[in-house]
């Protein structure tokens, strides 16, 4: 078993600072959704990971811990994430994207 | 060399991966992305075998990105870890001989604005501090002096990192490496001043911890070199196995390295500051208009 970011939805939404992604070294990896906020409540989408594209450097719980101060993001063992996000299962929209969540073990 | 080679081939698109049908249908061709908008669009680096955590990566994740043209843009390489990212880009890729990328990027260069006349064709040769300040020492020089119109970028992680940690030029002195055990004799070389004095057009040295700062610098060098002649950047991107940086301090690494020896640093020629600003609407080159007189005080 491996280490996963995995990115809280109810504090990523309310700030929505996006800097974990632009300082993830792999693309396209912490995608942004701005479904995934509006589906809570929130003003703001969230972002997310695809996990079968994180190589769990934890550089993104730097960010959001130190630069951001939002503490939005843990590293979890692929195994304990009841749903993730997977790259075959996101969909690119005009300004955003989609992403269907599923066990990740089933993809 | 077109928008076209990125289209599907007729009958093709239902057999094409979903990486690939994302990058024609998403991808930032021929559309302007910014680094804001990372996480909403198909980027042109797809997965590739670097180290978790590397800053070379992240940085050249970031130039890829600031590209003004992805699909005029052919990158040039060596040697070196980068070249494992800078090919798994849906952007053409030559990958030269050890230390002569700026001659193949000269010869590249040249022809391009053979067979393309005025239309911008973007050469950028992205190498390691290995490949640029060492091996092909000569070469970037000569390329400089030459004014060929490319851009240079060292991605300097301050040692050879791919074949386990010899001290390069651009290491450190003092810095004791698993190939240099003794410590290295020799200070870190000044490339920044051979290309000012070489005549490079634009030089700058930036760190990946500041995204929009890498976007403009590489978005700055790519344009001036369009006409105006050659333009430099060198960017610190730390090697986290080779200077044993755990990956979640990466950035701490990078944050404190910029405050110390890589602070940011930019030179523009007066020429490229002109073309700028005339061409493509630069504001911070105009002249500042003069500050008003201060008021004195008590009187009305």
């Amino acid at each position: 078993m491996y280490l996963v970011a995995d990115i809280s939805v109810e504090i990523c939404a309310a700030k929505s600072c996006k800097l974990c992604t632009q300082y993830c070294p792999e693309a396209n990896t912490i995608q942004y959704s701005d479904e995934l906020g509006k589906d809570k409540g929130f003003k703001y989408g969230s972002a997310y990971v695809a996990v079968d594209r994180c190589k769990g450097c934890a550089q993104c719980v730097w960010v959001c811990d130190n630069m951001a101060k939002n503490y939005a993001i843990k590293m979890i063992m692929i195994d304990q994430l009841p749903k993730a996000a997977l790259t075959e299962n996101i969909t690119y929209g005009e300004k955003s994207t989609t992403a269907v969540f599923a066990s990740p073990s089933a993809g | 060399m077109s928008l076209d080679y990125v289209k599907f081939s007729n009958g093709f698109e239902k057999f094409m991966p979903k990486e690939y049908r994302d990058m024609v249908e998403h991808g930032p061709f021929g559309k302007k992305v910014t680094v804001s908008q990372m996480g909403n669009f198909k980027e042109v680096l797809e997965e590739h075998p670097m180290c978790a955590g590397c800053a070379m990566t992240l940085f050249i994740r970031l130039a890829m990105v600031a590209f003004p043209n992805p699909e005029d843009t052919i990158t040039v390489g060596t040697a070196g870890c980068g070249r494992l990212a800078i090919s798994q880009a849906a952007i053409p890729f030559v990958y030269g001989n050890y230390g002569d990328q700026n001659g193949v990027a000269s010869g590249l260069s040249r022809g391009l604005r053979l067979r393309f006349g005025d239309k911008p064709k973007d050469v950028v040769v992205m190498a390691g501090d290995g490949g640029t300040a060492d091996i092909g020492f000569q070469q970037v020089l000569h390329s400089w002096f030459r004014k060929e119109r490319f851009t240079t970028i060292m991605l300097d992680n301050e040692v050879y990192g791919n074949t386990g940690g010899q001290e390069s030029g651009m290491t450190n002195r003092g810095a004791v490496l698993k190939m240099a055990p003794l410590g290295k004799k020799f200070e870190k070389m000044d490339m920044l001043q051979m290309a000012k004095v070489a005549g490079c057009a634009y030089v700058a040295t930036v760190v990946p911890n500041n995204p929009r700062r890498v976007e403009s610098v590489i978005k700055k060098a790519v344009l001036i070199a369009r006409e105006v002649g050659s333009t430099y950047i060198q960017a610190y991107t730390s090697c986290n196995i080779e200077y044993a940086i755990p990956t979640d301090k990466v950035m701490e690494d990078a944050k404190a390295v910029e405050n110390d020896r890589y602070q940011f640093t930019e030179y523009v020629s007066d020429e490229a500051k002109q073309y700028l600003t005339e061409r493509y609407g630069y504001k911070e080159f105009l002249a500042k208009p003069a500050a008003p007189a201060a008021a004195i005080p008590g009187k009305a």
